[in-house]
């Protein structure tokens, strides 16, 4: 997905875990991900750069669908889809 | 469902941090984990302790600097790591029998709400023998 479709996503939830370091961001998207539905879209956003590998990792692990990172100044946002 | 085990041995804050840090992963990933309390871990693991523990097992050093970056960064305790992966996945927290006597800890109530049971080390090795990940701290 490009950063404008990323961007243009309607997003089910959104998950901020900028106040948190590793493993913070993680813990709220595996909470977060159990209150949604299987096709939903969830953002995290995060401050923490292990973030970003870590979470299209367990994504895909889960069976959740990785659809892209933005870059936001000090953050960015992850998104996915549940699976 | 994929399983870990680990020996933690270690009763210090730095160490416990990182157990903790670790079986949250663990839970993200929904994980069946079995944790085996050894020897100077124990002692975190005696009620009332939990938050009496404060030296390093490495860099003791560099104590106040760990101390206060873990609060700057709103790092969760070593005990609510523990507590938080309880709640996201099974986990279950064993005391070895003879630490547990070694610190004064005899019975299951003389430990924090954290720990399962306590067991012996016949029970911790086959519990290693069938985990995918087995690590000791």
């Amino acid at each position: 997905m490009t950063q404008e479709e990323l961007q243009a996503l309607a997003v089910n939830k959104s998950v901020d875990a900028r106040g948190t370091a590793c493993p913070g961001p993680l813990l709220e998207a595996k909470k977060a991900i159990g209150t949604i539905g299987s096709g939903d879209i969830m953002e995290v956003l995060s401050a923490d750069e292990g973030t970003k590998r870590d979470i299209p990792k367990w994504a895909n692990k889960k069976g959740h669908e990785y659809l892209g990172t933005v870059e936001e100044s000090g953050f960015f946002k992850i998104y996915l889809k549940k699976g | 469902m994929s399983k870990l085990c680990m020996g933690l041995f270690s009763g210090s804050l730095d160490k416990l941090t990182a157990a903790g840090v670790i079986l949250s992963g663990a839970a993200a990933d929904d994980m069946d984990v079995d944790v085996f309390v050894l020897l100077q871990g124990a002692r975190a693991f005696l009620k009332g302790n939990e938050n009496k523990i404060d030296n390093l097992a490495e860099a003791s050093f560099l104590k106040d600097e760990f101390i206060s970056s873990l609060e700057r960064l709103k790092v969760s305790t070593w005990y609510e790591f523990f507590e938080m992966s309880k709640d996201m996945t099974n986990v279950k927290i064993y005391i070895c029998s003879l630490a547990g006597k070694i610190w004064g800890g005899e019975k299951l109530e003389d430990f924090n709400g954290l720990v399962d049971d306590i067991c012996g080390i016949g029970e911790y090795l086959t519990s290693a023998e069938e985990a995918d990940i087995h690590m000791f701290i």
